[in-house]
């Protein structure tokens, strides 16, 4: 399967058509095997297809993403279809009235919405263990996790079934996911992309951004949610690596790549880390809880059991708990900001080493056995609290399983760190590796 | 973890400041080889005011800027609170005080803030450093054209004759304000540099400094400064000098606690508001005023900026480790145990099923130990 900017050539040139994109996409999406899809549009798909091709045919310019199929986390509004956030409490919830405000923006760039993926029940976890739709799985070792929130749109794009895709991150559900699965995913500058359409989580975290295999497809999606062009930045960014607990439970590979990116960077010790960690806890349960009180009051057994004692004891937080963690959160980003100033891009690891075992889904953080779900993001999660925007790219090791790295740079510096990416994928470094044969494929009519 | 690095109580830059004083009352500076000083103060300034436009970055002005309320307050402490006190001690000294000495009273006053100690205190108190970066910078970049004004307006209006110059508005412009302009201008080709190195602008900051107040002060002993002070005089400034950075410290103590600033927001005010640039103050005063006068305008300043600097590092210092002044009243308990959790659902209409109580009350117990955490 190529990649999107490969696709909308194709179209564009008339060497395919949109229509004979999504039906070759639609083929295999039918027998995938990762467990990624909840619902699959074919009708929709076609008509968009169908749409991009007349305006082929009269001589339109149907958009930069002409007949480019594409899979949102089912967190986004499509138009007709419920918001069901993974929970079968919203499986039969009020259609929605239109697009997502970013679907409305891909389909006028000429996408083709085909697919929506699966996720942790209102995007409450790392793993993408789901009670109604299943488990996610990895593309490259079907018996480990995807990881989380977003498991279904990185599987997708990483097993190579669809080009790129859409998610949502909370606390690190995009980069977790990104870095487990080998590919590259974006969580922009909170509240840069617009999240109108899409079904919140915790308000004061929560940012949309796509996932794709290769650093020109990311920044082609990227411009068109974003609705503008990167910045050209042709200086060498100002590079900076992050220590304390950035570099403890990750892998050495993970140390190593970061070190010989940038083996004379400084070495920045976010200080308070781990209280920003339980800030962002903290706010995240207590925001969840107050989002679904209302739901939990009336049928607590309908949520998903893995989420549903989360959500609950968020629900009996106190205002004030979660007041004093926006305290803290604002001198936070403030210190930091001030810390970081005279950087354009830090690096740190995305998640804690590889994917989990499915029948084991554990991750030892500080010598102890923890549940995956809750501790895969323990290097996004203070990323997130600051609101910058952080780019998991993944690094390049074919026939391995991925290991993933952060960059991230200032409020709106995302051109900086797609240049840094661009120029490590362009020297081998980072890029998607295909997952082995006889994993990934099985299902994959391409 | 790191912050930043605690200013020690006894600043070196004092000693270094009392050296160049004693040096320059033994062995002040003539003729040719004073005009000559001046011209190396005036250049080391330029380059001074031309780093520091290089190294001000717009992002943190810009994340900083929306804090309006903050940046209006720490400006009306600044150009509207400070100058009060100064024509209030002008009026009340003037009596039995050199004039001169008053004119340094009310000259510093008219200043701006600083910038790099304003923030290394804000950030030691773990106050709102961002909006610290703002004020400050917002502070000193108006002085640039606020100081001369007030200067010109209250120094002149008062009748003392000091020969202040709107001309020297012009100097301040072509000394401070064109290098600065010309250093932001230049910050795409030589803001990295700048950046990485960071180390050459204290020796700049504190060596221009120097070499003004020697070239100063070399001046002000030619045209006799000690024969005319003594030690009462030096006392009565250091009287005054505390007299006015309690009256604004308080004064703005109170305005957060009326604007119900946050905590960090508080600092910003305290820090920001209170300070007086003796970077800005001393290149200004040598182009605001004449030469021979400028050693006696600027004693003042020099003793008000070591008095604020140990005042400030111990407010400071007590912020840092004072845990009553976190937002007490937000204080709130993670309800654990059964019959704490039974009361709170019941309150919010929830009913916590059998089947989830064990996992309910697991996940109260991690949120209470963020909560700790939280707290530190």
């Amino acid at each position: 399967m190529s990649g999107a900017l490969a696709t909308a050539e194709r179209v564009r040139s008339g060497a395919s058509s949109a229509c004979e994109e999504v039906e070759r996409v639609l083929a295999a999406l039918a027998g995938e095997p990762y467990n990624a899809v909840t619902r699959v549009l074919a009708e929709r798909a076609r008509r968009e297809a169908a749409q991009v091709d007349a305006a082929l045919a009269s001589g339109e310019d149907p958009g930069p993403l002409a007949g480019v199929p594409y899979g949102v986390k089912d967190l986004f509004d499509v138009d007709g279809l419920s918001t069901t956030a993974g929970s079968a409490l919203y499986a039969d919830a009020a259609p929605a009235t239109a697009d997502a405000e970013v679907v409305r923006r891909l389909r006028d760039a000429g996408a083709v919405l085909v697919a929506t993926l699966n996720m942790d029940e209102f995007a409450y976890g790392f793993a993408t263990i789901n009670a109604t739709h299943g488990t996610t799985r990895n593309p490259h070792d079907l018996a480990r996790l995807a990881g989380g929130s977003s498991g279904g749109s990185a599987a997708i794009v990483a097993g190579g079934l669809l080009p790129f895709a859409l998610g949502s991150d909370t606390n690190g559900s995009i980069r977790v996911p990104a870095s487990l699965t080998g590919i590259y995913g974006l969580k922009p500058t909170h509240h840069d992309l617009p999240v109108a359409g899409t079904f919140p989580f915790a308000e004061s975290f929560d940012d949309i951004g796509p996932f794709a295999r290769d650093m020109a497809d990311l920044l082609a999606v990227w411009q068109v949610l974003k609705g503008a062009s990167a910045e050209d930045i042709s200086a060498a960014p100002r590079l900076a690596r992050l220590g304390g607990r950035f570099r403890q439970n990750v892998e050495a590979e993970q140390l190593a790549a970061i070190d010989a990116i940038a083996p004379d960077a400084p070495l920045v010790d976010l200080p308070d880390v781990a209280r920003a960690r339980s800030a962002a806890f903290l706010i995240t349960a207590y925001e969840g809880g107050v989002l679904h009180r209302e739901a939990l009051a009336r049928d607590p057994l309908g949520f998903d059991p893995q989420v549903r004692d989360r959500l609950l004891a968020g629900a009996l937080l106190p205002a004030g708990l979660h007041d004093e963690a926006q305290a803290f959160r604002a001198a936070y980003k403030a210190t930091i900001a001030a810390l970081v100033a005279d950087y354009d891009v830090l690096l740190a690891p995305a998640a804690p080493g590889v994917a989990p075992l499915i029948d084991d889904p554990v991750v030892a953080i500080d010598g102890e056995r923890t549940a995956a779900r809750a501790t895969l993001g323990i290097h996004t999660q203070p990323i997130t609290f600051l609101g910058l925007p952080s780019l998991a790219v993944p690094l390049r090791r074919p026939g391995r399983l991925p290991l993933g790295l952060q960059l991230i740079g200032k409020a709106g510096g995302e051109a900086a760190l797609f240049a840094l990416a661009a120029r490590l994928e362009a020297d081998g470094i980072i890029g998607w590796s295909e997952p082995g044969a006889g994993l990934a494929k099985q299902g994959a009519a391409a | 973890m790191r912050r930043p690095s605690f200013i020690p109580s006894i600043d070196p830059f004092l000693l270094c400041l009392i050296a160049v004083v004693t040096a320059a009352s033994l062995l002040p500076v003539r003729g040719a080889a004073a005009s000559a000083f001046d011209v190396l103060a005036d250049l080391a300034i330029m380059l001074l005011f031309f780093l520091h436009g290089a190294k001000l970055s717009r992002e943190a002005i810009v994340q900083g800027i929306g804090n309006w309320r903050l940046h209006a307050l720490v400006l009306a402490s600044t150009y509207m609170l400070f100058p009060a006190t100064g024509l209030a001690v002008d009026a009340v000294a003037a009596r039995w005080l050199n004039p001169l000495l008053i004119s340094g009273v009310l000259f510093l006053t008219l200043l701006p803030s600083t910038v790099q100690s304003s923030i290394a205190f804000t950030a030691m108190a773990r106050g709102n450093v961002a909006a610290a970066v703002c004020s400050a910078s917002l502070s000193n970049l108006l002085g640039i054209v606020l100081t001369p004004l007030l200067v010109g307006l209250f120094i002149e209006t008062r009748g003392s004759g000091h020969g202040f110059d709107w001309g020297a508005v012009r100097g301040i412009v072509a000394q401070l304000l064109l290098p600065f302009l010309a250093g932001h201008l230049l910050r795409p080709l030589i803001g990295a540099w700048v950046a990485r190195n960071k180390q050459i602008l204290m020796p700049v900051d504190r060596g221009s400094i120097l070499l003004v107040v020697y070239s100063a002060f070399s001046a002000a002993v030619v045209n006799g400064i000690w024969k005319v002070l003594n030690l009462s005089d030096l006392a009565a400034l250091l009287v005054l000098s505390a007299a006015i950075l309690a009256v604004i410290m308080l004064a703005n103590f109170a305005a957060a606690r009326m604007a119900k600033l946050s905590r960090e927001d508080t600092i910003v005010l305290l820090f920001c508001g209170s300070k007086k640039s003796l970077v800005s103050g001393v290149p200004m005063a040598g182009a605001l005023f004449a030469p021979a006068q400028v050693g006696m305008v600027v004693l003042p300043l020099m003793i008000f900026h070591q008095l604020q600097l140990f005042v400030c590092a111990w407010l400071a210092a007590r912020y840092a480790r004072d845990p009553i002044a976190e937002p007490a009243a937000a204080r709130a308990a993670v309800p654990v145990g059964e019959a704490q959790i039974a009361a709170v659902a019941k309150d919010r209409g929830l009913t916590i099923p059998a089947e989830c109580e064990r996992g309910v009350a697991a996940n109260l117990a991690l949120l209470a130990d963020h909560a700790g955490r939280l707290r530190g």
